[in-house]
């Protein structure tokens, strides 16, 4: 660069500064979270919160996991979040394929409009008519209910992003393996798979993301204690009165992690990912 | 398929496959990749159809017919009866500005902390992975969680914040910024813009990342200083994601159900109501479709206009683009 030593100085010291702000900014919440959901009673309901932890304790952890529903919601979650994934995976891959390899064709380009057009229906205006069908179906408060409405924007996200990797392998592959006598379906799943399984295991995760973090249709379609998911059954601990901050914030803990296991795996995917797939300039 | 073409005869030495290959046949083979690309997508167009063609399509039947989820006596067509209990209610307008406000106040904060963020991890310092992963944390976590993280941090009698600007002497007392109609909306919108402007951090990072870097030497070269660089160089590259974000969010955000439910459920006092709370609160707790799916076809025609602007804007940009070029 040709720009002077001290402009570069004052640059990255003006950089540092903000990034630093924006750190604490971003990862406070967190911290608090998980140093409420260490303390015990008293000193979460002390009218001076601080940061330091008189007598750390695991007990509202204990409490979460031992004396409420918490368990059946992860678990419950765990199966929703779970299925969809597989069921958008098996779905996406095809589709996925076809969008990658026949770019120009008719059905290519109206399945990829529509898919684009479905990403951008926000779920609230779907969730009446939805809602109807469902019942219609008896699939309320089910698995299979929510599993399927989570494909609505589970499918998209992974098509698109499961193209993107398909392009990245080479079509003179597919045409060795069809010269070898593979068939279509065998060149999918013998080569293109294991050739782009950090590309499936990326989407697959971020699908799972998302109908893990889903809120508000696990609310309105889930009304038995017995399948409700997290994300609507974490919102039950807080009552109209009396709110046990403590073994809230222990249960926020422990939703956070496998989306931040997530996170870890998808850190350099979706970088790339997100900047090529949702933001096409 | 060239080199098969360059080579037939060690085509035809792979066996069977290499027999579909003589020229009468050529046409069969598109027609199978169509037949095959057709099998392919089918599961995906079934889903497309069942779960939001068709939907979409019974929200706008449903708003010209009356209908309610506990009484099946109460059918038959309305005209524009729902859309007239929807303008006549007298929370109507207020939500209207609710949603207007929390819109437009949520997208120029994510915005703004985008940009700033994404031009500060652009520059060269250590750690920038870290950084980076840090940013984006906030984004990747449960709405759910974030609101009630965050309901507990404003907390009047145990809130960390409050105690805080307490201390700092900001405020006299803790203030209870959800329980109060004045504060309620801002607090979440505050929430809002937490969570979401990291996406707009990646997005704008991509695209900064994107401009050739000799484009600034050159202009340094010129003596142009770095606010003069910001504005000749960095601003313009950016103007295409910006659109696309600002647009993208714009109906994002308007539609937003679960940070207001999750922190205030509208209230205190329908203070913090929007348009996606009212369509809740229509269809699944006064049980009246037909006006929840009134209010969801105006919502539609307002994203599709969203939608039309950006569309013709875009195609201003590019053509003034080419103009320049």
């Amino acid at each position: 660069m040709v720009i002077g030593k001290s402009a570069q100085r004052i640059n990255s010291v003006v950089a540092y500064t903000v990034l630093v702000g924006f750190t604490i900014f971003c990862l406070f919440p967190f911290v608090w979270m998980l140093d409420t959901a260490l303390k015990p009673l008293h000193e979460v309901q002390s009218l001076h919160p601080s940061l330091l932890i008189l007598r750390p304790t695991l007990d509202n952890f204990r409490r979460v996991l031992f004396e409420t529903s918490f368990p059946i919601y992860f678990r419950n979650s765990l199966i929703v979040a779970g299925s969809a994934t597989i069921l958008t995976l098996m779905i996406a891959v095809f589709c996925g394929y076809v969008l990658s390899r026949w770019p120009h064709t008719g059905i290519a380009r109206t399945v990829g409009s529509a898919l684009l057009l479905s990403q951008m229906i926000p779920g609230v205006l779907l969730l009446v008519p939805l809602y109807m069908l469902m019942r219609q179906f008896g699939l309320l408060s089910s698995y299979t209910g929510l599993i399927i409405v989570y494909c609505t924007f589970t499918v998209p996200l992974c098509v698109f992003m499961l193209k993107s990797f398909f392009d990245a392998v080479p079509g003179e592959i597919e045409q060795a393996a069809e010269m070898d006598g593979c068939s279509r379906t065998g060149f999918i799943y013998r080569i293109l798979l294991p050739l782009s399984a950090p590309g499936i295991l990326a989407a697959g995760a971020f699908a799972f993301i998302n109908a893990w973090n889903e809120f508000m249709f696990g609310y309105v379609f889930i009304n038995d204690d017995a399948h409700r998911t997290l994300t609507p059954g974490i919102m039950m601990f807080k009552s109209a009165h009396v709110t046990d901050w403590g073994g809230l914030m222990a249960a926020s803990v422990l939703t956070v992690v496998p989306v931040a296991a997530c996170f870890l795996y998808l850190q350099r995917f979706l970088i790339e990912g997100l900047a090529s797939g949702a933001v096409k300039g | 398929m060239k080199q098969s073409r360059a080579y037939p005869g060690t085509c035809a030495d792979k066996g069977t496959r290499a027999k579909v290959r003589t020229p009468p046949r050529q046409l069969t083979r598109a027609a199978q990749t169509r037949r095959t690309a057709l099998w392919f997508v089918l599961p995906a167009v079934l889903f497309f159809l069942l779960l939001s063609a068709y939907p979409l399509l019974r929200v706008l039947w449903q708003s010209v017919r009356y209908a309610n989820l506990v009484n099946p006596s109460i059918s038959g067509f309305a005209g524009l009866d729902n859309f007239r209990t929807v303008l006549d209610d007298d929370d109507f307008l207020p939500a209207l500005g609710n949603t207007a406000l929390w819109t437009a106040l949520s997208v120029t904060g994510e915005y703004a902390l985008g940009l700033i963020s994404a031009l500060a991890l652009n520059a060269n310092v250590r750690g920038r992975a870290f950084f980076r992963a840090a940013i984006i944390v906030p984004w990747v976590i449960p709405i759910v969680v974030a609101g009630l993280t965050w309901t507990w941090m404003l907390t009047p009698e145990y809130g960390v914040l409050n105690l805080w600007l307490v201390q700092a002497g900001l405020i006299h007392a803790p203030i209870a910024w959800l329980g109060q109609t004045g504060t309620a909306l801002l607090a979440v919108t505050l929430v809002n813009i937490w969570r979401s402007f990291p996406f707009y951090t990646i997005s704008l990072l991509a695209a900064l990342q994107a401009i050739p870097a000799d484009l600034h030497e050159a202009a340094v070269i010129d003596g142009a200083g770095s606010w003069m660089r910001f504005r000749v160089i960095t601003l313009p590259h950016l103007r295409v994601v910006s659109m696309t974000l600002i647009v993208i969010h714009i109906v994002w955000t308007a539609v937003n159900f679960d940070f207001i439910w999750v922190m205030t459920q509208g209230g205190p006092l329908n203070s913090s109501e929007t348009l996606p709370i009212m369509i809740y609160r229509y269809a699944l707790q006064n049980f009246d479709v037909g006006a929840g799916c009134a209010l969801a076809t105006m919502m539609m025609g307002f994203m599709a206009s969203v939608f039309f602007m950006q569309y013709y804007g875009m195609r201003r940009i590019a053509s003034s683009q080419a103009g320049t070029a």
